[in-house]
């Protein structure tokens, strides 16, 4: 759940910007002849509900919809004593408190007449909330609308971008606070970053470590006492309202080590700040990693956010899927790398700002 | 080995009731189904797992991340990274039409899925898991009692903590990183700061603690997927005879409430015994779903897990159940308070496992 800091402040995030995302979606629907437009929102789906509205549930679950023209309609399974909180984290103005909103929202489609529903990520929408929809509202279409809000939600604006930032300089604030020289146990290193994350205002963090990479590069979550060897990777994932940000970093002691982990980390700095939209990704990376001798890429992926997912993978080296990034979207890029016969990890955020078409 | 136990327990009951294989949603939300079957916790995307009667699992995992612990923290496991959770799903029940596939938690299976309830035999026993999850075995309340004394040591990190002028977020950093020093993954935490304004609690708003203020928590660590609860609240400074007051009222319902606890009574007499003594004092009212969601609630692999303790419910406790019982409520005068103390049902009675005194704790103001 969440248990770090929630609010809405319409400074950082202002109504007009809301209302311009909003208008973006509903020029779309009215594009594609969708009457109205169901988000489902729980705290491991929250951001499409977010994007629109600034709502992050700390737990259990809602449905947002969306009509052509006006406000959004939140019906939540939060019960009515929690409204005043919702409306203290967001600009939603109509709120429905009901232990079955899927109920609740299929009552209004009735009502208003809708008969062609758009659905984000339809096919993975909670049986019991589509049964309910299905229950009240007989006669409605529902369509998947992945695609259509993948489009509206893939350019971010310029306020994301400041709250994108702001989360990176808390993640990258907490990770500074690493003493490599001292640092021995694994839970009790992951506890003082998540303390200087959400002390810095945090919404939510999560922290993974892979505290021997020597001998395993695969990232695991730690508490309590556990040995750090001598070369270790934190990643360490931040909110902040809302809007997440990834930062891994890889640790060694001894300073011979450290020299080439500093290479590769300007590297990736580097790479992340000259990503371009319309080349692969594959072949940037391949490009880009000649400029960094000695070093041997193993394994890479590009997340973004595009539905109800904080992250999601939208291409990497397991996984290739749509491998030419969008112009003006966000990614966090991770990257694996061999350095001088040494293990290196590394994950950034990058804003993917230029277009090139060849390399 | 817990997941032994678990195994073996699910594997009897499966067997008992004629299941073939079980399909297996879990989130980082409702993860409970998804621990006791596989003993994976989720943290990112979601999962689906395939329970077979002969024991083998296999997780579909739609995250790169989760997927890479997966192997390292369940290697009896089959794990699939499946980018296409729904649709790998899906194809993969087709080699398994003529079996008897139950599901769980069924009204949080995504629908592509749920729909093939009749081309495939799949029948919902979320109520076939959730007897599995809410009588616990030896060792899981073993792990309970754990969990129970880091709330104790947790809620003393954060009495320590609060002071005038400090952010309720502030607070509960403190707390997470001692938890996360201490074996605790993951904590469930509200918190309400103020007076008569205050009608509930919420995660942290920014406020900042002053003088007078009640500062209310539910603390909820989670010791190797087993939550267990606290609720204490606080004075910044010295409390007032209306607080005062007010908390001997609450403490007097909680024990009234913990009194009834037993094998065989129902959540309902539990609910009972603790809205009777509101109601002896006049504030029958704020027993009410208006100022109250519950009276307690299952502790286990969810926080908030069956059953709930409510007058309307008439789920038998049983022996070996584990409760929190908290008759959390807003007062009229000095607004939201709280207290609640985690317990495990026993024949005759219960054994209480928080032991944080049951005061109304005052700090420096």
């Amino acid at each position: 759940m969440r248990r770090g800091l929630m609010g809405w402040d319409p400074q950082e995030l202002p109504k007009s910007a809301l209302h311009e995302r909003l208008s973006r979606l509903q020029a779309a629907m009215a594009r594609e002849n969708i009457d109205a437009m169901l988000f489902y929102t729980n705290l491991v789906r929250p951001s499409a509900v977010c994007w629109l509205t600034g709502f992050t549930p700390y737990w259990i679950e809602s449905l947002l919809l969306v009509h052509r023209t006006g406000a959004p309609i939140l019906a939540t399974a939060l019960s009515k004593r929690v409204s005043e909180w919702i409306k203290s984290t967001s600009w939603l103005e109509e709120i429905v408190n009901t232990p079955r909103p899927g109920m609740a929202i299929g009552e209004r489609l009735k009502a208003d007449g809708c008969q062609r529903v758009g659905v984000l990520e339809l096919d993975a929408l909670p049986a019991g909330s589509y049964d309910d929809l299905g229950a009240a509202a007989p006669g409605v279409e529902f369509v998947d609308a992945s695609k259509l809000f993948a489009e509206c939600r893939r350019i971010i604006d310029t306020t994301e971008r400041k709250l994108i930032e702001h989360a990176d300089a808390i993640t990258c604030a907490a990770l500074d606070c690493v003493d490599v020289a001292q640092a021995r146990d694994a839970g009790a290193l992951l506890g003082l970053i998540e303390k200087h994350a959400r002390l810095a205002g945090a919404e939510e963090s999560y922290m993974a470590v892979a505290p021997n990479l020597d001998a395993d590069r695969r990232l695991i979550r730690v508490s309590g006492a556990s040995p750090l060897a001598a070369r270790f990777a934190v990643r360490t994932s931040v909110a902040y309202k809302g809007n997440w940000v990834r930062r891994t970093r890889t640790f060694a002691r001894d300073s011979a080590h450290m020299q080439a982990l500093g290479r590769a980390d300007a590297w990736l700095t580097g790479f992340a700040s000259s990503v371009a939209a319309g080349v692969p990704l594959t072949e940037q990376l391949a490009a880009s990693l000649k400029a960094l001798p000695g070093a041997e890429l193993k394994s890479w992926m590009a997340e973004s956010s595009i539905g109800s997912y904080p992250l999601e993978v939208v291409t990497s080296s397991r996984h290739r899927g749509a491998d030419e990034l969008s112009h003006g979207s966000f990614v966090v890029l991770s990257v694996e790398l061999v350095i001088e016969g040494m293990p290196w990890l590394g994950a950034v955020p990058a804003f993917v700002e230029s277009v090139r078409q060849h390399l | 080995m817990i997941h032994d136990d678990r195994k073996k327990r699910l594997l009897g009951a499966m067997a008992e009731a004629g299941i073939d294989m079980l399909l297996i949603y879990g989130n980082a939300w409702q993860a409970d189904y998804l621990r006791y079957t596989t003993d994976y916790s989720i943290v990112e995307g979601q999962a689906l797992a395939l329970v077979r009667g002969d024991g083998h699992v296999t997780l579909y995992l739609d995250s790169h991340l989760e997927s890479d612990r997966a192997e390292i923290d369940c290697p009896g496991l089959e794990i699939v990274l499946a980018h296409d959770l729904v649709g790998e799903v899906d194809r993969a029940l087709d080699r398994f039409r003529n079996q008897r596939i139950g599901a769980a938690p069924a009204r949080l299976l995504p629908r592509r899925l749920a729909k093939r309830a009749q081309d495939l035999q799949l029948a919902d026993q979320t109520a076939f898991l959730d007897r599995l999850l809410m009588r616990k075995m030896e060792s899981e309340i073993a792990v309970l009692r754990r969990a129970a004394k880091l709330a104790d040591e947790g809620y003393a990190v954060f009495r320590d903590a609060a002071r005038p002028g400090r952010a309720d977020y502030e607070l509960i950093a403190e707390i997470e990183c001692f938890f996360r020093a201490n074996g605790v993954h993951h904590n469930f935490q509200i918190i309400g700061v103020g007076g008569p304004e205050v009608r509930g609690m919420a995660p942290p708003s920014g406020r900042r603690l002053k003088r007078g203020d009640m500062v209310t928590t539910e603390l909820t660590p989670c010791v190797d997927g087993y939550y267990a609860q606290i609720c204490r609240t606080l004075v910044v400074g010295a409390a007032s005879a209306e607080q005062r007051n007010a908390h001997a009222l609450w403490l007097q319902s909680m024990e009234a409430g913990i009194a009834v606890v037993r094998d065989g009574v129902t959540a309902a007499d539990i609910a009972r015994a603790e809205n009777d003594v509101f109601r002896q004092h006049g504030l029958g009212e704020y027993t009410t779903s208006e100022y109250t969601r519950v009276r307690g609630h299952g502790l286990g692999l969810f926080v908030d897990t069956k059953p709930h303790i409510l007058e309307d419910v008439t789920t038998r406790i049983d022996e070996g159940m584990t409760l929190v019982v908290h008759p959390n409520t807003y007062h009229p005068v000095v607004g939201y308070m709280v207290l609640g103390d985690s317990l495990v049902v026993t024949k005759t009675g219960c054994e209480v496992l928080t032991a944080t005194p049951r005061e109304l704790f005052s700090v420096a103001g």
